[in-house]
């Protein structure tokens, strides 16, 4: 042991009272984040450890950091509540909900774009830029925004710089999202000792990696957010924790029983007051986890809503729920009975509700002493305190897996597998690969996430090549393929033609020290997403939009065609309305669909701007109303 | 440092035969991974942090090569000095590829079966039946030093795989349309 500790002059030192270091864990959410670290708490007579795992709180005793940010006209950054309160009133420059966002291209972007409200760059990038009033901003800035939020909560709170971190992701997070949470990360000036999958971190809180009465433990993850519900089976084998399902729904969560209430109050009362029917059915949700019935006003309604009532209402949300519990099992290949522990995470989980039924379904009681807002970002903490050397004789390690096989594109367009799902990391593998072509000099090496058997179906992750391979007849080049993983789950690639020693190698993983231009071009690099996978959305895109276009059109000549057009204009609209229902039956092609959707448009333009003026300010206000009512929560 | 050149058996502290020992395994494996994981090392140089990748990931490679059959069949193979790839060389027993093509068929069949879950109850039984005894036809060959015959059972050890794998699909597809 150490007598004193010698740091540099000038340096703060990352080491607390009890000569402890500096470290803590990040639950970096969707909707909330939080940071939480091991220290020692009150003072106890004697000796013992009486340090434990506790969430950090702002000055104003809140631990729960909203993840929005806003970016100001003068160059200011508010992060947390202060950007919440105003995201209405600024919301274009207000971001939430960064996280889905992460690791994502452009492409896939679009699919979720239509509940985001921002306006996104057209910049020639495939990292998606967010327009605001400060300049374009990507998904990992914002994310640094909060990760630095919350460093700077936990280093004034524990006085003095934060040796390292844990940082919690979702499970099914892919390398791309996992390499961003880490570029997060570094932007923020955090050294990140590692990502840990977040159903992991719940059950290291609970301590379940520590009870060894079982060789091998199941353990269910049930996560019910404010926006998203994910269910993780993991299994616990000796300390390794794999990952064997994971499901659920991005689009259900705490918000959605708030919708059911509000829809009953506005039904009951008659009322129109979406926005004051949202707020008090948020009150009437959080008050029925006490009570068995609750009084409920909107205005001069007034009634009451007991528990009985609230569970029916919300009964087939929380059936859809246990459907993906149900499913998660299968892909595991494992029945409700070889459940071991089930594990509630998130707010929602407070719920009787919730607790009864999953209790129910899995035939034993949930664990819910600790708080579920808070789980996560404990069980980082501890991982945070052994990694950062503060509990030498402690045995905890934890390895991990990798979620989904990588693999590389070979002839046809089939893809090889270099390491498979499930297998334990860090791992390095490598695998011989020929030239199919005479005196061909060069290769291109595609990188492939995924279990399917052809390039299409797969995520692809990165793509180089290894150039001045010297000419040979076919087959007689020997192209080594050296794949390894670190523990974080991060790809480095080497490619070597062996006759000649000749290398070519792609970080995935980009290394420390680099700009951030040269972060976004390997991100860019390892999002270049598999063709048919980016088509396939298209399409899906272009046939939504002109269901659109068909049913908008449907509607107002319902209602005033015979008001506004006469029989050759209605001809007309007739015959652009069947040539765009059909390409939309049969086409397989979204560049078809799009042009003969905008050919509808066309057509109809002429339409469209006559209601327009017969009827400009019913329409825009009717409009807006009910769009802000829906996202106003 | 750990020592790279060792054998995987020695590695762990087992005898170099087929039928190890899974319990000893893990807790070797566990006893090394605790003491060589990167995360032991969070605060070393970039170097020593690169070697605990690079050792961490030789001992998950030899555990997983030792947990699979047909890897560590193969494995003791290339400690008798018959060293082969398997993505290449390939069995050319008539007979035997003949079955297969029957197996794959029947495989392929399930699905017009009166009963297609208990029929394919009955193939994947029928399949890891026939691969426990290639298992022992390889230790035999090796005890006997027949290490021709011995590298044929690991080239027909693969085709198994393949089919577990496939039967075990077929089995998930039909669960999923039953659903």
């Amino acid at each position: 042991m150490a007598l004193f500790q010698i740091s540099e002059p000038g340096e703060t030192t990352s080491i607390d009272a009890q000569g402890k270091q500096l470290a803590a864990g990040i639950d970096l959410g969707t909707t909330n984040s939080l940071v939480a670290t091991v220290r020692a708490t009150s003072i106890h007579e004697g000796d013992g450890d009486n340090r434990r795992a506790e969430t950090l709180a702002d000055e104003t005793g809140e631990s729960l950091l909203p993840s929005v940010v806003r970016y100001c006209e003068n160059g200011k950054i508010e992060v947390g509540k202060i950007a919440k309160n105003v995201q209405l009133d600024d919301i274009n420059n207000t971001i939430s909900s960064a996280k889905r966002l992460l690791g994502r291209a452009v492409g896939d972007i679009k699919t979720l774009g239509g509940s985001l409200p921002y306006n996104f760059s057209d910049a020639d990038s495939n990292v998606p830029k967010i327009q605001t009033i400060a300049g374009n901003v990507t998904a990992i800035e914002v994310s640094a925004e909060i990760l630095k939020t919350l460093k700077n909560r936990a280093e004034d709170s524990l006085g003095g710089p934060l040796k390292g971190v844990v940082i919690t992701v979702p499970a099914y997070f892919d390398e791309a999202q996992r390499q961003a949470t880490k570029d997060a990360a570094r932007l923020a000036d955090l050294n990140v000792f590692r990502l840990l999958n977040e159903p992991t971190a719940a059950a290291v809180a609970y301590g379940l990696d520590q009870k060894n009465e079982l060789d091998e433990r199941i353990i269910a993850v049930y996560d019910l957010g404010g926006g998203t519900f994910d269910i993780s089976i993991l299994k616990l084998n000796k300390g390794v924790f794999e990952v064997m399902a994971t499901g659920g729904d991005s689009a259900l969560g705490g918000d959605d029983f708030d919708h059911a209430i509000a829809t009953w109050i506005l039904q009951e009362s008659d009322s129109d007051l979406t926005h004051h029917a949202m707020s008090e059915a948020r009150r009437v949700k959080e008050a029925l986890t006490n009570k068995d019935n609750v009084n409920v006003s909107l205005e001069s309604w007034q009634s009451t809503l007991s528990r009985a009532q609230f569970d029916k209402l919300v009964a087939s949300l929380v059936k859809k729920t246990l459907l993906a519990c149900r499913r998660a099992l299968r892909d595991a290949g494992l029945s409700k009975e070889q459940v071991h522990d089930v594990v509630m995470v998130g707010g929602s989980t407070r719920m009787p509700v919730i607790r009864e039924q999953v209790a129910v379904f899995f035939d034993k009681p949930p664990l819910v002493d600790i708080d579920p807002d808070k789980v996560v970002a404990i069980g980082a903490a501890l991982q945070a305190d052994v990694l950062a050397g503060n509990k030498p004789d402690e045995e905890m390690l934890l390895l991990d897996v990798i979620p989904l096989s990588l693999g590389l594109e070979t002839y046809g367009g089939l893809v090889e597998k270099v390491i498979s799902r499930n297998t334990t990391i860090p791992i390095a593998r490598a695998q011989e690969f020929t030239t199919f072509k005479d005196n061909q000099t060069a290769m291109t090496i595609h990188i492939l996430q995924g279990e399917r058997e052809t390039v299409e179906e797969n995520r692809s992750l990165a793509k180089f090549a290894l150039k001045g391979i010297p000419p040979m007849v076919a087959g007689a080049a020997r192209i080594k393929v050296t794949f390894q993983v670190d523990a974080d789950g991060l790809l480095n690639v080497e490619a070597e033609e062996e006759t000649t020693g000749i290398k070519s190698n792609i970080a995935v993983k980009p290394s420390y020290g680099l700009t951030d231009t040269e972060i976004e071009g390997m991100i860019r690099d390892s999002m270049d997403n598999a063709k048919a996978d980016m088509e396939a959305r298209r399409l899906r895109e272009q046939l939504v939009e002109a269901d659109r276009t068909l049913e908008a059109l449907d509607s107002a000549m319902k209602t005033d065609a015979d008001k506004m057009l006469n029989e050759d204009e209605v001809t007309l609209l007739l015959e652009a309305r069947s040539k765009l229902h059909d390409i939309k039956e049969n086409s397989q092609d979204s560049v078809e669909v799009k042009l003969a959707t905008k050919h509808m448009e066309k057509v109809a333009e002429f339409y469209v701007a006559r209601r327009m003026n017969d009827n400009v300010k019913t329409a825009m206000q009717g409009q807006s109303v009910s769009d802000f009512a829906d996202t106003d929560n | 440092m750990l020592d790279f050149k060792q054998n995987y058996f020695s590695l762990f502290g087992l005898p170099e035969t087929f039928d190890i020992d899974f319990t000893t395994l893990g807790s070797a494996f566990r006893e090394l991974q605790a003491k060589y994981h990167p995360d032991r090392f969070v605060d070393a140089n970039d170097k020593d942090r690169l070697v605990a990748i690079q050792t961490t990931g030789f001992i998950n490679e030899a555990n997983e090569t030792l947990r699979s059959s047909r890897l560590r069949a193969r494995y003791l193979l290339k400690l008798a000095g018959v060293d082969f790839d398997d993505e290449v060389d390939t069995t050319s027993d008539g007979v035997f590829l003949m079955h297969q093509m029957e197996i794959r068929e029947a495989l392929e069949e399930v699905g017009n079966a009166q009963d297609p879950l208990a029929r394919i109850d009955d193939l994947a039984q029928e399949i890891s039946g026939e691969a426990d005894a290639l298992k022992d036809d390889f230790v035999d060959q090796l005890a006997a030093k027949n290490l021709d015959a011995a590298k044929e059972a690991v080239l027909k050890m693969k085709f198994f795989e393949r089919l577990c794998q496939q039967s075990k699909q077929i089995t998930e597809q039909l669960e999923d349309d039953l659903f």
